[in-house]
């Protein structure tokens, strides 16, 4: 909830684009175009209902008890118990149509946002902080629910209550509706003030709640930090602040409202007086009756509570309309990989062709890899070693195509991996990262990742290839153990396990592997060595290494440095290159070894 | 947004709840609220006056006496003075409400702030943050309603009275299903406060699976694996689209109701009054004015029984809270403080058969551990994973009370020392850096309470000099004004770790503690780091926490650290050759007999 609380100039759009933004929506909604006629339908009805109440009324006191006949009086009654009824049977109706076409649209935007987002390339991922997309699909989407389950309710019911209630009161006697409605001018002034006045204030009360919270989250992350640095009282003076702040915020918009609210109620009593005070010089003419001077200041009151309604929603309104505008964007932008037509199924094997590639990423100027090219031979098992941004995981990456390279071309097989099918690519090449990342739900949904159809026995026989099938099935629940958030339930070493069997379910001709930096404790890290290496036998291998031990098993060592291909050879062969830069790595790696390394290993 | 949403539901009964944080916060603030109570009253005198001056008007037009001016200035006035009090009541109740939240969040932060790791060790940020936010504002929106709900209250006892004395029994007639409207909305309050909870425990879920897909995204792009996770979101979003029909349900079966009740009230007294009128027993204008009041009646015995819901609902939230603020600080200043000798060889630290275990059930992780460190001398502890290295640290900075045995800086307890003494003392880099929200000069003056970060700028320019951290700060956009954190610009590890060293630079500590400061560090920035260290270290006595064998070489002095104990100390070459345990740490460290390099992005 915390993150993307934040506004920026997205909150604020302008009218035109408003209606653009709400056009498209409604299109969008096309889907429950029946429902939400039904349900506007009842509301209609319930709204009726309410308007048609003050009638009776009238009919009672001007036909029954002024005339003094009993039998319309009764009429009248019978009658308001009527359309009561009624309105108490369509305004149960409305609650649940309203909701079922609203809900509905939501999900049909919560499912077509989060496909979008998952079409989207890594490059897309990087562009956009995490944070963000998480709020687009959730705090976004909730932001609507309100408009759309209370909202819209209320709009239609107060628009036909509204025009209906003029309409009435015109029809009873327009004299004393256009005398009343003399303080109609105060309430719509009085009505585009507070909107304006009310959203700024809105907007400013959600910033600074998103603030405060940050700086709660802050002190508690930080509170050994703040309590090492003898700094409590400090930070609470900062707390208190910020939290202030909020508190004026808050206050700016109850000061807004209630002005607003207090001139709404005084011209609901001073339309009740003008009416009155042309009701009884017109009774007194005989021009209306008692009756219909009744009818109208019950009808006065239900002309002014919905036009406060009306007001309140414009508030909803438009932080719905920012949100959609952001979820529009996202649905704007086009996937940077994607299949096109003609695509082909990439062979069963094949050599992995890197042909003069640049690859910068966007925003940044500095290529991260140019003019590389590298033929790795199918069963190959090349290690890329080098320095922080050399450019070693960019080329993994590419080789995986989950960016396209700028110039030149990667293929396999001799089919440019543009020209592959989405679907051949990921069954031919698997990534495995750095870290075993697992999803919330059993051991076998998280095998089952990339092929969902897959048997148990297939399941089962995946993690006998890598040899680590009984520590899956010596736990109590075997495969259908709960991993739990991130697989939480699970070690980092079993995680990467998981992550091994998943790859090996697949069975790649290609995998491209990410080495861990970080250790697992040393049983775990034997485990995870060895079944590494049955998964990577007989596939083509592409290692970012980090270990000097994982150079070594390679057949070919491709050296990166400053985004280029330096050196590519054997371990014997570029150990032998004067002054080559894996010579000089290879020596500095054994030099920041512990000292007196005879004794290491133990 | 996702934590702590099923707990809310429970409803406690309001005898039961402890109110006194709530009752002292209402008391500091009686002035505001009895003023509210005082406006809420002026505002039902102003709203019974309207229909009753109506019902005048219309009795008199009829009769056609001249006087309906007179009846309509009057209720014009009466409409200026409940426009004003309208708002003037809102005002008040809104402010007292806000402003006790806002002093209650106050209360919980600054509590919370100060109380000791061990606390913090097992509270979840998401819970405590939720005490803040959520619950706060149920407690806020009880709060509102007390000033509200005793207007109400008082309008509905005057409008009672109105009614009996204008006709006992067509009051009854009007009054008898209103009691009803109270009951119904406090049974759906309670209905439907589960079912919103369901909702939002529902979009919880969904984002979970939004969350771990986003953060995933590599492994989903690497196996292709939209499908699957399309699927999973599909069933969360059904989910939410079930529950959210439950919550339409429960609407659809009680607000309609809060409609029709009221409805029948007036059917009532058009009805049976009607008749009344027609026997002369009554006038128009008095059943107009009945009509009137029924209507007036609705609304405050709605909200009152939305204030006994709202009032269970604080009433939960409140436990919480006091859950939170009933924790006493473990770690307090001793009643006379003693002050740590000035001079110039200071900083010598003793740990006397130190006994340290983090629970109850947990075996103790140091026992009986014995530590001299001479004033200026640099120590490196060595130990397995869990053998205790960063205990001793944080024991050191008073994080934590030993169970037994004594630690002392020059020759003083810590436990008789003010605790922002012995935290001033000693100053630590923790293994990972955490940023503030702030510029770069305020994150390094972080530690040093006496250093403005604008004022003294030399005095910070010099400590990131001395960590090495000057030339990268002038190289961030604003130099060191840029400013950090989760919102700002983000820093490598190794420039992270450089503005740490640079803020205990500045703190100038008499002991400094290093927890393995070049773990983020890549290996080519090592030795730069390693050389910011001895500059800073030279003098000063240093304990240093080493998981790699270059940071043991800093140190004059190793300890080996196993069993809870010192097992053995010497200089790295003495161990090396005498200890086979040390020689078997040492291998650990580094498990796969290689070393890392690199880290890509």
């Amino acid at each position: 909830m915390w993150g993307g609380a934040g506004v920026d100039a997205n909150d604020r759009l302008d009218r035109a684009e408003a209606a653009k933004v709400l056009a498209r929506a409604a299109r969008l909604a096309r889907g429950q175009r029946r429902t939400a006629g039904a349900a506007v339908g009842f509301v209609a009805m319930a709204t009726a209902t309410a308007l048609v109440g003050p009638l009776f009324v009238r009919h009672g006191i001007d036909q029954g008890i002024r005339l003094n006949n009993r039998s319309a009086l009764i009429t009248a009654v019978g009658g308001y118990l009527f359309v009561a009824a009624l309105g108490y049977l369509g305004s149960r109706r409305q609650y649940v149509l309203v909701n079922r076409a609203g809900e509905g649209f939501l999900r049909e935007l919560r499912l077509r946002l989060f496909a979008h987002i998952q079409r989207q390339s890594l490059g897309f991922f990087d562009r956009n902080k995490a944070g963000v997309l998480v709020a687009r699909m959730t705090a976004d989407i909730e932001s609507m629910s309100e408009l759309v389950q209370w909202g819209l309710l209320q709009f239609v019911s107060a628009g036909i209550l509204i025009t209906a209630a003029l309409a009435v009161l015109m029809v009873l006697s327009w004299q004393l509706t256009l005398v009343a409605l003399a303080v109609l001018p105060i309430v719509v002034i009085a009505s585009i003030r507070f909107q304006r006045s009310s959203n700024d204030a809105y907007l400013e009360v959600r910033e600074r709640v998103g603030n405060n919270l940050s700086t709660i989250q802050e002190h508690l992350a930080g509170i050994r930090v703040i309590q090492a640095s003898a700094r409590t009282d400090e930070q609470r003076r900062r707390f208190k602040a910020s939290n202030r702040a909020l508190f004026d915020a808050h206050m700016t918009t109850v000061r807004v409202s209630t002005w607003y609210f207090g001139v709404v109620e005084l011209a609901g009593v001073l339309a009740t007086a003008l009416a009155v005070l042309a009701g009884g010089w017109l009774v007194d003419r005989g021009s209306v009756s008692v009756g219909t001077v009744v009818a109208v200041v019950l009808l006065l009151a239900s002309l002014f509570e919905p036009v406060q309604q009306l007001s309140q929603l414009y508030n909803t309104l438009q932080s719905a309309t920012a949100s959609l505008r952001k979820m529009f964007d996202i649905l704007d932008t086009a996937p940077e990989i994607d299949e096109h037509h003609g695509s082909v199924d990439l062979p069963s094997t094949g050599a992995l062709v890197v042909d003069n590639v640049q690859f910068s990423y966007p925003g940044s100027v500095q290529p991260a890899l140019s003019d590389a090219s590298l033929v790795i031979a199918a069963g190959e098992r090349i290690a890329l070693v080098g320095p922080t941004g050399a450019g070693k995981s960019t080329l993994a990456k590419l080789v995986a195509r989950l960016y396209d390279p700028d110039e030149g071309s990667i293929s396999m097989g001799g089919i440019d991996l543009r020209n592959a099918t989405l679907a051949s690519l990921r069954q031919r090449i698997v990534v495995v990262p750095q870290e075993g990342f697992l999803f919330n739900g059993t051991i076998a949904d998280n095998l089952r990742l990339a092929s969902p159809q897959s048997s148990d026995d297939d399941l089962l026989s995946a993690l006998d290839r890598i040899g680590v099938r009984r520590h899956f099935t010596d736990l109590p629940d075997g495969l259908a153990t709960e991993v739990r958030e991130r697989g939480s339930r699970l070690s980092a070493g079993e995680r990467q396990l998981v992550s091994l069997a998943r790859a090996a379910l697949v069975d790649p001709a290609i995998l491209v592997l990410d080495e861990a930096t970080s250790n697992l404790d040393p049983g775990t890290e034997a485990e995870v060595e060895a079944a590494l290496e049955r998964l990577m036998a007989g596939r083509t291998v592409v290692v970012v290494a980090h270990r000097l031990s994982t150079v070594r098993r390679a057949d070919r060592i491709v050296v990166c440095d400053g985004g280029r291909l330096v050196e590519v050879g054997t371990h014997d062969e570029l150990s032998a290159l004067p002054g080559g830069r894996y010579a000089a790595l290879a020596a500095a790696w054994e030099s920041s070894r512990p000292t007196a390394p005879p004794l290491l290993g133990g | 947004m996702s934590d702590a949403a099923p707990e809310r539901g429970s409803v406690r009964s309001l005898r039961d709840t402890d109110w006194s944080h709530l009752v002292s916060l209402l008391r500091d603030r009686r002035r505001g609220l009895s003023i509210g109570v005082a406006l809420g009253l002026a505002w039902t005198l102003g709203k019974i006056a309207v229909p009753l001056l109506t019902q005048s008007a219309i009795d008199h037009s009829i009769n056609g006496d001249g006087s309906v001016l007179a009846w309509s200035a009057a209720i014009a006035a009466a409409g200026v003075v409940t426009g004003s009090f309208t708002a003037a009541r809102r005002h008040i109740a809104f402010r007292e409400s806000r402003m006790v939240e806002t002093l209650m969040r106050e209360r919980i932060h600054d509590h919370v702030l100060g109380l000791h790791p061990a606390y913090h060790d097992h509270a979840q940020t998401g819970q405590l943050m939720s005490r803040m936010s959520a619950d706060l504002n149920q407690v806020q929106m009880f709060v509102v309603m007390i000033p509200l709900t005793l207007s109400h209250v008082a309008l509905i006892l005057g409008v009672a009275v109105t009614l009996v004395v204008l006709d006992p029994w067509l009051a009854i007639v009007a009054l008898a299903p209103l009691p009803f409207v109270n009951v119904t909305a406090k049974r759906f309050s309670n209905a439907i406060h589960p079912a919103v909870l369901a909702v939002q425990s529902e979009q919880a879920q969904l984002s979970a699976v939004v969350e771990e897909s986003i953060a995933g995204v590599r492994v989903v792009k690497g196996f292709g694996a939209e499908r699957v996770r399309m699927e999973a979101l599909s069933t969360e979003a059904d989910d939410i689209q079930k529950v959210s029909l439950r919550a339409a349900v429960i609407r659809a079966r009680f607000l309609p109701l809060m409609e029709l009740l009221p409805a029948l009230g007036l059917i009532g007294v058009l009805g049976i009054g009607g008749l009344r009128v027609l026997d002369g027993a009554m006038t128009v204008g008095e059943l107009v004015a009945f009509n009137f009041f029924v209507t007036l009646l609705v609304w405050p015995l709605r909200s009152i029984g939305m204030t006994v819901a709202f009032a269970q609902r604080a009433a939960a939230a409140l436990e919480r809270v006091h859950e939170v603020l009933s924790v006493d600080p473990a770690i307090v200043d001793p009643q006379h403080p003693q002050r740590l000798p000035a001079g110039a060889s200071v900083g010598a630290v003793a740990f006397r058969s130190v006994r340290f275990g983090y629970g109850d059930g947990d075996a103790a992780v140091l026992d009986g551990f014995d530590l001299n460190i001479a004033a200026g001398e640099s120590v490196a502890l060595v130990g397995a994973t869990g053998s205790g290295k960063s205990t001793i640290a944080r024991l050191l900075l008073r994080f934590y009370d030993p169970e037994a045995g004594a630690i002392e800086i020059d020759g003083i307890d810590l436990r008789d020392l003010r605790v922002d003494d012995v935290r001033r003392a000693v100053g630590i880099v923790f293994e990972e850096t955490l940023l503030f929200n702030d510029s770069v000069a305020a994150n390094i003056a972080f530690a040093s309470p006496s250093v403005d970060p604008d004022a003294d700028r030399d005095a910070i320019v010099v400590a990131a000099s001395l960590a090495g951290a000057d030339d990268f700060i002038r190289s961030l956009p604003a130099g060191y004004d840029t400013v950090l954190g989760e919102r700002g610009y983000s820093l490598s590890g190794g420039q992270r770790q450089r503005i740490a060293i640079a803020r205990a630079v500045l703190a100038d500590p008499r002991v400094l503690i290093l927890d393995d400061a070049t773990s983020a560090v890549d290996p080519s920035k090592e030795h730069e780091i390693r050389s910011a260290l001895s500059t800073v270290m030279d003098g000063r006595t240093t304990i240093v926490i080493a998981h790699r064998p270059g940071t043991i070489a800093m140190a004059d002095r190793v300890a080996l650290i196993d069993g809870g104990q010192v097992a053995d100390a010497g200089t790295h070459d003495e161990l090396l050759a005498r200890s086979a345990r040390y020689r078997e740490v040492l291998a650990a460290l580094v498990p796969s007999n290689d070393v890392v390099v690199g880290g890509d992005r």
